[in-house]
């Protein structure tokens, strides 16, 4: 320990203070600060980019499936002027319920699938002139 | 005080990035492969079959114009090329009939899988024959290959008609089926009222018996498509006009079921009405 204004103190032999080693030491880690933060900083920005693609392919995403507009139809009511014992049998009433449903179904079937005919393919190779 | 350590928090970065950064699937590649998205794959291959098609044309005008070897090779590869794209499309054409046979239900178990057979049969055909594609040298031998191509190109015609036919016929005997039911319904619920006996049931016994007569019509015309359908040839000139045919007795017979359910829809109404 170093005492003020002692006489026998030798300032010639005084140990030398390793100030380069501190230096150096010094610059070694800052590389590897720069590069933790670079990392850091490039983790985030891909976060955000991700967060936002979500985002947006969220919006992009139709949330119902396209549907073909309804053709409008006429429905005439039936008007039962003078009703049976049977006009409001409930057995009578839920097959007249399924006989419309499958009606709709009828109508609606596709009996073509013209989507689905064969490709039409070109397998003659020639290579003569006309 | 703890030792700030860089290394540990690179290694924590590393992790974590792996974590929030791994691919995840999207809405399109968790959506499984039914009919539909097999025929978007058969339209794409389509799509690459035209444009390969076009190339394969002016490659073969530019061999047959100039004759050099540059143009001999290009047109090799072109035709090669669109021989594949050609294989490639049938291929994807049959996987969609499949799936599509797949998803009908008025086919009976025995019909179905005879004709997955069939088509399981037909597609590694075509993928054999791309697959010797690549062993061709010369033109010559790509001719002869499109040769057994068309040839067998003939069969899968027949195949994919009579598939579509089935697809066509089944949807046919569901609604069939369905009316079929809804008449041995309505005959019982008849069956009753006239033995009660407090509504005469005359009239809705006749849009019955009418129903019924449409359906048998409706069944004739349904049998008289599938036999038109089994009696194509490999060697028919013209088989879309044989299966327009087949699908024509299918559209009559459809018919013929509306107005069978149009007289169900009287029969109800005849019962809601007093005498």
């Amino acid at each position: 320990m170093l005492i003020e204004n002692n006489p026998d103190q030798n300032f010639e032999n005084f140990p030398e203070i390793k100030e380069e080693k501190f230096v150096k030491e010094k610059m070694a880690k800052k590389p590897l600060f720069i590069f933790v933060f670079i990392f850091a900083f490039v983790l985030i920005a891909f976060l955000g980019l991700a967060i936002f693609m979500s985002f947006n392919q969220k919006n992009l995403t139709p949330k119902t499936e396209n549907q073909p507009t309804p053709t409008p139809t006429i429905e005439i009511k039936e008007e039962i002027t003078s009703p049976s014992p049977y006009a409001t049998d409930a057995a009578i009433l839920k097959k007249e319920e399924e006989i419309k449903d499958l009606d709709k179904r009828l109508q609606e079937t596709d009996l073509k699938e013209n989507k689905l005919n064969p490709p039409t393919l070109d397998w003659e190779i020639k290579f003569e002139k006309n | 005080m703890k030792k700030f350590c860089p290394n540990k928090i690179i290694i924590v970065l590393f992790l974590l990035s792996f974590f929030f950064l791994s691919p995840q699937k999207s809405h399109s590649e968790e959506k499984i492969f039914d009919a539909d998205k097999a025929f978007q794959d058969y339209l794409y291959n389509t799509n690459l079959y035209r444009e390969s098609h076009s190339e394969y044309i002016v490659a073969r005008e530019s061999y047959l114009k100039y004759q050099t070897l540059t143009s001999k090779n290009a047109a090799l590869e072109k035709t090669r090329t669109m021989l594949k794209n050609q294989d490639e499309v049938v291929k994807t054409y049959l996987t969609t009939l499949r799936l599509k046979l797949a998803e009908v239900s008025g086919i009976t178990n025995y019909g179905q899988n005879v004709l997955y057979l069939r088509v399981d049969d037909e597609i590694p055909w075509f993928k054999k024959h791309q697959e010797s594609l690549n062993s061709a040298g010369t033109l010559e031998d790509l001719i002869s290959l499109g040769e057994d191509g068309k040839e067998q190109y003939q069969e899968t015609e027949i195949l994919a008609y009579q598939t579509l036919g089935a697809i066509l016929t089944s949807k046919q005997s569901v609604l069939y089926e369905e009316i079929t039911q809804r008449i041995k319904e309505l005959k019982e619920k008849i069956g009753e009222i006239r033995a009660k006996g407090d509504k005469n049931t005359s009239l809705a016994e006749r849009w019955l018996l009418e129903a019924e007569n449409r359906l048998t019509r409706s069944q004739e015309k349904q049998f008289n498509s599938q036999q038109l359908l089994a009696q194509m040839k490999t060697n028919d000139f013209n088989k879309n006009e044989s299966y327009n045919k087949a699908q024509f007795a299918i559209e009559e017979s459809h018919q013929y079921l509306k107005e069978a359910n149009s007289y169900l829809k009287e029969v109800i109404r005849e019962l809601k009405n007093a005498d």
